[in-house]
């Protein structure tokens, strides 16, 4: 598993489940036993505009909460690519939807470019990219194992939609396996 | 009620005597109001142990003082929201609130339409003079039309704020008004007050003779107290001053009741409640 | 609950210790961005039989829990800048009545409405000075979700040994933040309850203090029928204007501070011991001057923290040692220059003190920190 301070965003704009997909991650990396703090801004508005949502995951006492170099950034559309692109630290991993983000961030660091809101809609719902994102994030990075992440989704999505979840998530562990065999 | 006649009364009973004599000014109207209370607290049978009587600020805060029982004497236009908190951690207690006009329709205005609308079972007495007499007898939401102050020197320009009205509309389960001429009415309206599950709102119609009688030539007390009484009660008062108090004729006695559901009760009734005996 | 590490909101937190601390009523009113505050305990409170209620506005609420402690009840409020604006006055009655509370302040942008979900720490001068006159004061300020929940427990416990209103300030940041979270036994944490009065001492004077300067509370009902008033008191409980009278229950209300300060003082002091620079900081700022603490140390630069968690009363002693062997002191913080008055105030014009301020409603961030701390070592 990955170690040291990592710092996670997921970003695109209000409505697309941002905070609880974050949410959904600091959970998974509670049951490995990670120490760790999540945060977002937000707006008067609930709906549209820029939105992120951050996890920050330390290497031992906590100490700043907040991003200052984005090590694993989810973009599901442009706005959050373009707002988040100067906060990617050096040999960070990029996500970004390969639909919604036509003009990925570029520099020093590993982009992949991944259908995430596109196997979203093919499962039923736009909504659960959030989900999809977790699944290719965690069949990328490792940054915790698959099960916990399932646990995850089952402990923080309401049961009615817990079957749509777990299936975005494979969907999204299926597209990392994807991208790995396309690096390979 | 009280095993003893309502004639075995003794308001010394019920006050704190080492306070004696009392600051109120000689003829002022606060010093009945306070004696009808305690005389339907007897009548009641309440323990003194278990009242708490609040007051705000103003010559009607410094009523309560004088009683003795669990006195509170809290911020300008707060008791109401000061005695939410007290009965809701205490239902147990019987809350009685006293407080003016100043106190109570303009800076503590808020207070008084959100506790009528809640209707925690509170007791509020709004002891009227007209006049904010404590601070040298400025003009208050109900000095009358034309009457001089030292803040109206050409004579009061705003209209009178009808509290029992304002009451009613914000939802009051009961609302009275009463003169301090007619004690034994004043004590029984009082007392259906404090018997009446709920908020209850009471206007008494207090004088301030010494600052707003003296301003407006008004004459000593009795002539003020009769005045008003000619004024409120004309049917049963054959005396009728030649120039009454108030231009407006208001009525007294009972003006709405009714028995919508008590707030404390509401609360506690949800199913999420849990008493703490319950509550582990 | 209890074991497991679980995410936890830093609201949230302050809601769950005054529970766990014995809390059983709460009077708000929404306010960003404290709200969460008020809807985690009107989940929670009806559950243990408590009372949660809003109120029609902020100065109501504050007069609303002072109501309720004195009808027996540990009570809180919580609010944010322009509500705690409107609690003053009421806060002064508590300080007054001497009526155990918690009031949390969670500091946004101001003055005025300024930027609702936007962090700063400028209520420091407030939260000691908002009420008029001399008043006694403890403010705490958390920097974490997890020191939110203990010094919420610690506020109660200071609130009720010493009969005084207790503010918890911290900022939108950690308020709204999530982090790691073991729901603690609360069997761990000492609550300390209300004492009351004795029913049958003679010559029993309502406002005549202990050893530690606080006086035992009565309960309504008990059978004491006290009289409890904002006017300045004699220990009758009753008014006095008398010139030596009103000077000693005066003193004696801000003695409960001096007298107490075992009790009340709480710091943190890191690495101060060798450091060539020290940093003083609070809240979110705090976070960030350690991250830059430990940037700098891994480059060979020493550099202390110190870090009031009781901000008010100031630990001056505390800080006086912990700027002992330093050079220079550097001071940040999310407001245009506070805490550095005080700590000017306290270490005097030998020492040099920067203040490095930031009001631009994002919080401090530690390269910020870092720079200037090399600036300052540098010349």
């Amino acid at each position: 598993m990955a170690a040291g301070r990592m710092e996670i965003r997921l970003a695109g704009s209000g409505g697309q489940g941002l905070i609880l997909g974050t949410r959904i991650l600091f959970r998974a990396l509670s049951l490995s036993g990670r120490l760790a703090a999540q945060s977002q801004s937000y707006e008067p508005t609930s709906r549209g505009g820029f939105c992120h949502s951050d996890l920050v995951v330390s290497d031992g006492e906590p100490d700043y909460p907040l991003v200052t170099g984005i090590t694993y950034l989810i973009a599901l559309d442009q706005i959050g690519a373009d707002r988040s692109a100067p906060l990617i630290s050096r040999g960070a991993l990029v996500i970004a939807d390969a639909d919604l983000v036509t003009e990925p961030p570029k520099g020093d660091f590993r982009l992949c470019p991944a259908p995430l809101t596109g196997r979203a809609r093919a499962l039923g719902s736009h909504r659960v990219a959030n989900i999809v994102a977790l699944g290719t994030l965690i069949g990328v990075a490792d940054i915790c194992p698959a099960e916990t992440l399932e646990r995850a989704v089952k402990l923080d999505t309401p049961k009615k939609f817990a079957e749509l979840n777990l299936a975005a998530m494979h969907e999204g562990l299926r597209i990392a396996d994807e991208l790995k065999a396309v690096a390979d | 009620m009280n095993e003893m006649s309502p004639a075995s009364f003794e308001i010394r009973d019920y006050i704190r005597l080492d306070l004696m004599p009392h600051f109120m000014c000689p003829g002022c109207g606060h010093g009945i109001a306070m004696r009808a209370l305690l005389w339907a607290v007897h009548e009641h049978g309440i323990d003194k142990n278990d009242l708490a009587i609040v007051s705000g600020i103003g010559c009607s805060g410094r009523v309560g003082g004088y009683i003795d029982a669990n006195t509170f004497h809290v911020t300008h236009g707060r008791p109401l929201a000061f005695a939410t908190g007290l009965k809701l951690a205490r239902p147990d207690l019987t809350v009685v609130v006293i407080t003016g006009d100043g106190d109570c329709l303009a800076i503590g205005g808020n207070h008084l339409i959100h506790a009528c609308r809640r209707n925690l079972d509170i007791t509020c007495l709004m002891l009227n003079n007209e006049v904010y007499g404590m601070t040298g007898g400025q003009v208050s939401p109900t000095t009358s039309e034309t009457r001089l102050t030292t803040t109206t020197p050409a004579g009061n320009v705003e209209p009178v704020f009808d509290a029992c009205k304002l009451a009613e509309a914000a939802g009051a389960s009961f609302i009275g008004r009463e003169v301090t001429l007619q004690a034994p009415a004043l004590k029984n309206l009082i007392s259906k007050a404090i018997d009446h599950k709920g908020f209850s709102f009471v206007e008494v119609i207090s004088d301030c003779t010494e600052i707003y009688g003296r301003k407006n030539d008004l004459g000593e007390s009795p002539e003020m107290i009769l005045s008003q009484k000619a004024d409120m009660r004309p049917e049963a008062f054959g005396n009728v001053a030649d120039q009454p108090f108030r231009p407006n004729k208001l009525s007294t006695g009972v003006l709405a009741e009714n028995n919508r559901p008590e707030y404390g009760d509401v609360y506690r009734g949800q199913p999420a409640f849990r008493s703490a005996g319950e509550a582990k | 609950m209890g074991g497991e590490i679980q995410p936890l909101h830093g609201n949230h937190a302050c809601a769950l210790a005054a529970v766990a601390a014995g809390c059983r009523f709460f009077a708000g009113y929404p306010i960003t961005p404290s709200s969460e505050v008020a809807e985690r305990m009107s989940r929670e409170l009806p559950a243990v039989g408590g009372v949660f209620i809003q109120m029609e506005d902020e100065i109501a609420s504050m007069a609303a829990v002072v109501g309720a402690s004195l009808g027996g009840v540990k009570a809180m409020t919580a609010t944010s800048g322009p509500g705690f604006s409107l609690k003053q006055e009421n806060i002064g009655l508590a300080s007054m009545m001497e009526a155990p509370c918690v009031i949390i302040d969670v500091m946004r942008g101001g003055p005025s409405t300024g930027m609702p979900t936007r962090p700063a720490q400028g209520d420091i001068m407030q939260a000691r000075w908002g009420t008029h006159g001399d008043h006694p004061a403890v403010v705490i300020t958390p920097a974490s979700v997890k020191e939110i929940y203990e010094e919420t427990i610690r506020a109660f416990n200071l609130a009720e040994a010493l009969r005084v209103p207790v503010v918890i300030l911290y900022d939108q940041v950690i308020a709204h933040l999530l982090e790691s979270f073991i729901i603690p036994d609360i069997s761990e944490f000492e609550i300390v309850e209300r004492e009351y009065a004795a029913p049958d001492d003679e010559d029993f004077l309502p406002f005549a203090p202990d050893a530690r300067g606080v006086p035992p509370m009565v309960r309504p009902g008990d059978g004491r029928r006290i009289h409890t008033t904002g006017l300045t008191h004699a220990e009758t409980g009753f008014p006095t204007q008398d010139p030596e009278t009103v000077d000693r229950v005066a003193r004696r209300l801000l003695s409960k501070i001096d007298k107490n300060r075992d009790l009340i003082d709480k710091f943190e002091s890191l690495e101060t011991d060798d450091a060539e620079l020290l940093i003083v900081a609070f809240g979110i700022s705090a976070r960030a001057a350690r991250r830059a603490q430990r940037i700098l140390g891994d480059d060979g630069v020493k550099v202390g923290l110190f870090r009031p968690i009781t901000m008010w009363p100031f630990p001056e002693d505390q800080l006086r040692a912990a700027a002992a062997g330093a050079k220079a002191v550097l001071v940040p913080e999310m407001n245009a220059g506070q805490l550095v008055r005080e700590v000017e105030r306290v270490l005097g014009r030998d020492i040099e003190i920067v203040s490095l301020t930031k009001i631009d409603g994002e919080p401090i961030e530690p390269p910020a920190i870092v720079a200037r701390a090399r600036e300052m070592l540098a010349s």
